[in-house]
């Protein structure tokens, strides 16, 4: 049987063990999972609701793992979200592309965002939603794709930060590298 | 351009019909980012739920904010099938599908953890829009795989050919691209 370290996170009252993933040798970092786990995202969202100000009009985040999140801040505040998206979709029409500039993965992500989106952003007060911030790389994209599209990123909000950089960002807690 | 109505518990939107390959357009459902749609199709696909269910599996990326919905509403966990395998994953197990949004092979992945809330389980399929079936086979193939039962397959849509094996709350028909 494979035995596995976790590492607890308490966040209002719920608690998860996570698994601890070992990147590379000697590094080992709490794996916060979004996807599928309705309370712990419940309990994230309620600590992130009251930062989201008063004159925001949308969210935006990126796909996949911060979806539940964006999803359940938007429906707590009444707003649409936005999720750009990592890989180009067939339906996309002129989409705005994005390069991330990312020192952790070397191999630069990209994001999509259609162009039927971005009219939804111009003039508009955008917060940008992420699960987990390392670096800040992806964040950072996501306001500039805002910022080519016209719109005003007001907040930036993350549920965890892990390591160093990412200035700015609010985030719920600090996880460790161990 | 040109756009199809739909209505699902009372929530009204227009979906654009946009050409998706050589010869075929489609009304766009996008979930991602429209909350009040998602809750009401949740709200609706909640009360079409068969009995039994005791998991929700749905895949990345577009049905995530459903099976968030649906979950909470009906207090069943969920568990989504991504499309690459994470270096962080335990044992995970795959199957490859053909995309016919895209046209390339496509892989569904389960997470190794996740396979224990799978097995031995009556299992609840859910998906946003589902047209010639392949991701659903796909899907299928890698429930039973884990020893799963598909119990259901819940889906906001059929699209083209209409089909008995999906519990859905509409029907899109598939568009001329001169429709576009």
């Amino acid at each position: 049987m494979v035995t596995m370290e976790t590492y607890p996170i308490e966040i209002g009252g719920v608690t998860r063990h996570v698994p601890l993933h070992e990147p590379f040798p000697g590094v080992r970092l709490p794996l916060v999972e979004f996807l599928g786990d309705i309370e712990f995202v419940r309990a994230v969202a309620s600590e992130l609701t009251n930062r989201v100000p008063e004159d925001t009009d949308l969210i935006v985040t990126a796909e996949t793992s911060p979806i539940p999140l964006a999803h359940e801040l938007a429906a707590a505040r009444d707003l649409s979200y936005i999720v750009v998206r990592k890989r180009r979709r067939p339906y996309m029409v002129d989409p705005l592309i994005q390069e991330v500039e990312s020192l952790t993965l070397g191999a630069g992500e990209v994001l999509w965002l259609d162009r039927r989106y971005t009219e939804r952003i111009l003039n508009k007060n955008v917060v940008l939603v992420m699960d987990v911030v390392a670096s800040g790389g992806t964040m950072q994209a996501l306001e500039r794709l805002v910022h080519r599209a016209g719109g005003r990123v007001t907040k930036r909000l993350a549920g965890f930060h892990q390591g160093n950089g990412a200035e700015g960002i609010e985030t719920v807690a600090e996880l460790p590298m161990l | 351009m040109k756009s199809y109505p739909i209505e699902i518990g009372g929530v009204k939107r227009e979906l654009p019909v946009v050409q998706v390959g050589d010869g075929v357009a489609v009304a766009l459902l996008n979930l991602l980012g429209d909350t009040e749609l998602t809750e009401a199709v949740a709200e609706e696909m909640a009360k079409r739920l068969p009995e039994g269910i005791e998991v929700l599996v749905t895949p990345e990326v577009k049905a995530v904010p459903l099976a968030h919905a649906l979950s909470r509403i009906t207090g069943l966990p969920y568990i989504v099938a991504r499309k690459t395998a994470k270096p962080y994953m335990i044992q995970p197990v795959t199957r490859e599908v053909l995309s016919i949004t895209t046209g390339k092979p496509q892989l569904l992945v389960l997470d190794g953890t996740d396979i224990a809330k799978i097995n031995g389980k009556q299992v609840a399929i859910v998906d946003d829009v589902v047209s010639t079936g392949s991701t659903l086979k796909g899907l299928r193939e890698l429930i039973e795989s884990v020893g799963g039962k598909v119990g259901a397959v819940m889906a906001v849509f059929t699209e083209g050919t209409p089909r008995d094996d999906v519990i859905a709350l509409g029907h899109l028909p598939l568009f001329n691209p001169e429709e576009a």
